[in-house]
């Protein structure tokens, strides 16, 4: 008995040392990241460019594999599920945090399914209005708003998109209830929009700061706490007297329950350096966005950015009484 | 004049010999992972899209994207031409007749005449992207909900004539199409519609697992029903050219096809489907001979290829121009274009006139390539036919499986091919057409979108659908379509019950 | 009198149109169906579903008392292994790994001609997955386990 009882110590000693030893020469191979959304999508881009940063880091490619549907929650369940041996990672934006919501029977749980490994960027997002709309600012357009709330009509890209959160955060923001036009993603969404069907949308600055700077659309204001260096004249929904409606669509690495410290700490590391490659900064910068300080990228930001954000969002969610299950 | 010292930069930028060496790649690589059975443009371009990437110079690698893209598509038209298996919604009606002339023993005529007259209408659009690109845009901008609801409408009821059957059969099948369309989640209120509570079918049928079962799989099976009397898919493969007798027949209807795939290929949204859906209509219908449609006719070959191609060109131009993509393979190409450092906008062509006309001239030549390189391929090509079933059919379902898994790495869209495999088959027997199906499919959930986009917008004023001067037209057309249509027909079928009383 | 006929083809597929169709209209019943200003979920499928099914009905009305060739044999063997095959790549293809995945999925379909031998199948399959491997795999490098957990391999 003793015996045996011995022989177990020992293997469950060599099986501690060979994990030990397994996040010490951690990654021996390639690592995956999943998206979960399809290829060439704004997440699929950030993520591509981060990941080629972090292969040069972490000395192993770094493969983007895109698993689309369901917004987002497909991919993030089958990271959920996923050997948590630090190869396979996942990463998402702000949906992480607003899917716990909107979906009310998802197959994982969001806070507990996951380790950290740190936030990559937060992407600001702009309001627009089409080219022709009457007002000129925000303060305009809020008065305009509550004067016409039965005419004006606001794009989003579908439910759980980024531009149907902004657009579920500026009316509650406002408090007046407009009419809601989805779209089957950003593209149609747009095309309306400077076709002059729709009036109003919000959307990530990745998606619109060609257009404003073009000038096919009017932006009326950014949700980010300082003015964009892409759209210097571009003033915060702060300075024009909404700052409850300052958000960003952020992006964060997950990796599986129980993935070791050691490994997440690796990736974090990893994604600091990543996130101060200049070709990074370069594109980040032309999409109108910023890689998160280093301060940010690390596990526990992320943790905390997620917790609050589901706190922040459940109740615009609940107020506006649409789920997507 | 500006035109054409834009094109001059244009093709100064796309004949260098890096350029033209990537765009070589670019074309070959598409046409090789694109022939494969099951494997259409979309999961081609998504695979190959990391290679991309490795170019430095974004305008070099743009233009491999492009090559890449427009030999992906041909490599599709070849798969829907020699096994059934369309690998992407436009080429599905290039299956139709396309296919029955592989079967006939001319393959090589067919895979010709899709090439020549995928140049033509390439070389064409081409010019009308350089020219055009700025007017063409705003005439997109107009067609709001009501207006893509009346053109859903008019590509509906054209799909009649896809059938060489019954018509009410056709009907059904169109409208059995839309209904598996809506399959997913409803977008207006999120709720999960007909999934049968798989979250994974939550975004709706993969239109390649529909296509590749409907087609393909179908027709496997109906070749083993009488394996004995046949080994090979074809055994004679009379000449591999068209004959003067061919250029004669397929010329006016490639002119046709690209006028009509350059138009429709400028909407975003479902545009290019409908023009190769479009094309074979109105060949159809202007054709002396309709009942050779459905068996081989040359017509259905060349006029919804050079719609096709023409579209996909012409669907550049909401990319370039506005920065929005006009199918998925479009959005690929923007997430492309961002890797590489440039952010597609209305501000393109100004801020980087290189890269943008290198992209319009590299279109063309690439479509010179693709000929240049396909026409002494099709031999080869059709050399698959005569592969005994017993190493074909495993081939297909391996590189099938592989492609329509790739795209979303959902096992799920692999059990959708056999289902509608299944269906597609048990189809057949009752003699009824896959292809209307397809096209329900594909705008049911646009039909449905615009129709309520378009309701709400009006605050529930159905009158916009006649009101507004486009939507009108294009109402009106669809009726005078259902006209031409029934009319024909009801006239035969009183014949018919006359022959039969007396 | 004259004695009962069907066109069997018509009829089968007018019951298949109406069973869809009555498929479909069931489950929209469950959904909000909105008013035309708003419509819901469940408006747009209603509608297509009771045209499917008058649809259906009149196929199977003009198939009466009207004859046609038979429907024909079923392919039991290929429609089994040939459906079957994508089936168990997608099965497969997580736990397994990519390689054994297209092994077996070649292999299973090779089975739906009566002719194959164990043999040749198996040297269509090997040729099909070195191939499916070289190209895919360490061509393209798709994101894809060549060989899977279930095996061990980690």
């Amino acid at each position: 008995m003793k015996k045996l009882f011995a022989a177990l110590a020992a293997a469950a000693a060599i099986g501690m040392t060979a994990s030990y030893a397994q996040a010490q020469d951690y990654p021996t191979r390639n690592i995956t990241v999943v998206v979960p959304f399809a290829a060439g999508g704004p997440t699929d881009t950030v993520t591509r460019l981060v990941a080629e940063a972090m292969s040069k880091d972490l000395g192993q490619q770094v493969i983007v594999e895109n698993v689309g549907g369901a917004g987002g929650t497909l991919g993030a369940k089958q990271v959920a599920d996923a050997e948590n041996d630090g190869y396979t990672l996942l990463l998402h934006h702000i949906g992480m945090a607003t899917s716990d919501t909107l979906y009310r029977n998802l197959p994982y749980k969001t806070l507990e399914a996951f380790e950290y490994v740190g936030l990559v960027t937060e992407v600001p997002m702009t309001l627009l209005g089409r080219k022709d709309l009457e007002p000129n600012d925000l303060k305009g357009l809020i008065e305009y708003a509550k004067a016409n709330k039965d005419k004006i009509t606001v794009a989003n890209a579908g439910i759980g998109a980024a531009s149907h959160l902004c657009g579920m955060l500026f009316m509650s923001s406002i408090e007046t209830p407009l009419v809601t036009v989805p779209y089957k993603g950003t593209g149609p969404a747009m095309t309306d929009l400077l076709g002059g069907q729709v009036d109003i949308m919000c959307d990530q600055t990745t998606n619109t700061t060609k257009q404003i700077q073009g000038g096919t659309v009017k932006a009326y204001a950014v949700t980010s706490p300082a003015r964009l260096n892409v759209l210097p004249d571009l003033p915060t929904v702060a300075e024009s007297g909404l700052p409850n409606m300052q958000v960003a669509i952020w992006h964060g690495i997950y990796a599986p329950k129980g993935t070791d410290a050691k490994i997440t700490e690796r990736l974090s590391k990893s994604l600091q350096v990543a996130l101060k490659d200049p070709n990074v900064i370069a594109r980040f910068a032309e999409l109108g966005t910023v890689p998160s300080p280093e301060a940010d990228a690390t596990p526990a930001a992320l943790k905390a950015k997620l917790e609050s954000e589901i706190a922040r969002w459940k109740p615009v969610i609940d107020a506006a009484g649409q789920y997507a299950d | 004049m500006d035109l054409i010292n834009n094109l001059q930069l244009g093709f100064a930028t796309a004949t260098t010999l890096t350029n033209l060496f990537f765009c070589l790649i670019g074309v070959l690589l598409g046409t090789l992972i694109g022939v494969l059975p099951g494997i259409g443009a979309t999961a081609t371009i998504a695979m190959l899209l990391p290679i991309t990437f490795q170019i430095g110079d974004p305008v070099s690698s743009l233009i491999m994207l492009a090559g890449i893209y427009y030999g992906a598509q041909y490599g599709g038209s070849t798969t829907a031409i020699l096994i059934n298996m369309p690998g992407e919604s436009s080429s599905a009606v290039t299956a139709i007749d396309g296919y029955q002339m592989a079967k006939r023993g001319r393959a090589g005529a067919a895979l010709a005449i899709a090439a020549i007259g995928s140049f033509f209408a390439g070389t064409v659009s081409t010019f009308l992207v350089a020219l055009l690109a700025p007017p063409l845009t705003v005439i997109a901008l107009k067609f709001g909900p009501p207006e893509y609801f009346s053109l859903m409408v008019v590509g509906l009821v054209s799909s009649i004539a896809l059938a060489h059957g019954s018509i009410v059969k056709a009907l059904a099948m169109v409208v059995f199409g839309l209904l598996l369309g809506l399959v997913g989640t409803d977008i207006y209120t999120g709720t999960p519609r007909f999934n049968l509570g798989i979250r994974e079918y939550s975004d709706g049928l993969n239109f390649v697992a529909l296509a590749v079962g409907l087609f393909g799989i179908a027709e496997i099976l109906r070749n083993l029903e009488n394996e004995s009397t046949r080994e090979v898919m074809v055994k004679k493969v009379t000449n591999l050219f068209p004959t003067r007798e061919d250029w004669k027949r397929m010329t006016p209807p490639v002119l046709r096809g690209t006028v009509l795939g350059s138009a429709l290929g400028v909407l975003p949204g479902g545009g290019a489907i409908l023009a190769s859906f479009a094309s074979y209509t109105l060949e159809k219908r202007v054709a002396k001979d309709a009942s050779e449609f459905g068996k081989g006719a040359i017509e259905g070959v060349a006029g919804p290829e050079s719609a096709n191609n023409a579209a996909a060109q012409t669907s550049f131009i909401p990319l370039l121009t506005l920065g929005i993509p006009a199918n998925p393979v479009m959005a690929l190409m923007i997430g492309a274009m961002i890797i590489q450092g440039i952010v597609p906008g209305p501000n393109v062509a100004t801020e980087q006139p290189a890269l943008f006309w290198g992209i319009i001239a590299s279109m063309w030549i690439g479509n010179l390539m693709l000929v240049v390189l396909n026409l002494p391929l099709i031999g080869l090509w059709v050399k698959l036919l005569t592969v005994p079933y017993y190493v074909l059919f495993p081939a297909i379902m391996t590189f099938c499986a592989i492609g329509v898994y790739s795209v979303n790495n959902n096992a799920y869209d692999l059990y959708a091919v056999a289902f509608f495999g299944l269906i597609g088959y048990v189809l057949v027997k009752l003699r009824c057409e896959p292809a209307p199906l397809l096209l329900g499919f594909v705008l049911g959930p646009l039909l449905e979108e615009n129709l309520r986009r378009a309701m709400i917008i009006s605050r529930g004023d159905p009158s916009v659908f006649v009101t507004r001067p486009i939507s009108a037209v294009l109402l009106a057309a669809a009726l005078a379509v259902l006209v031409v249509v029934l009319l024909p027909s009801v006239k035969k079928k009183r014949e018919e019950v006359f022959v039969e009383e007396s | 009198m004259k004695p009962f006929t069907i066109d069997r083809t018509n009829g089968l597929a007018g019951a298949l149109f109406v069973l869809v169709g009555l498929f479909f209209g069931a489950q929209a019943l469950n959904l909000p169906i909105g008013t035309a200003f708003r419509m819901g979920p469940g408006y747009f499928p209603l509608v297509l579903s009771g045209l499917l099914i008058l649809l259906g009905g009149f196929i199977i009305g003009s198939a009466v008392n009207t004859q046609s060739e038979e429907i024909g044999s079923f392919p039991l063997r290929g429609m089994v292994l040939i459906l079957g095959a994508p089936i168990l790549f997608g099965i497969f293809v997580r736990g397994l790994g990519f390689i054994p995945s297209i092994f077996i999925t070649a292999f299973v379909a090779s089975f739906a001609s009566r002719k194959m031998t164990v043999p040749l199948a198996a040297i269509i399959a090997v040729a099909l997955t070195v191939f499916a491997a070289l190209v895919f795999l360490y061509g393209l490098e798709l994101p894809f386990r060549p060989v899977g957990p279930w095996l061990g391999v980690r």
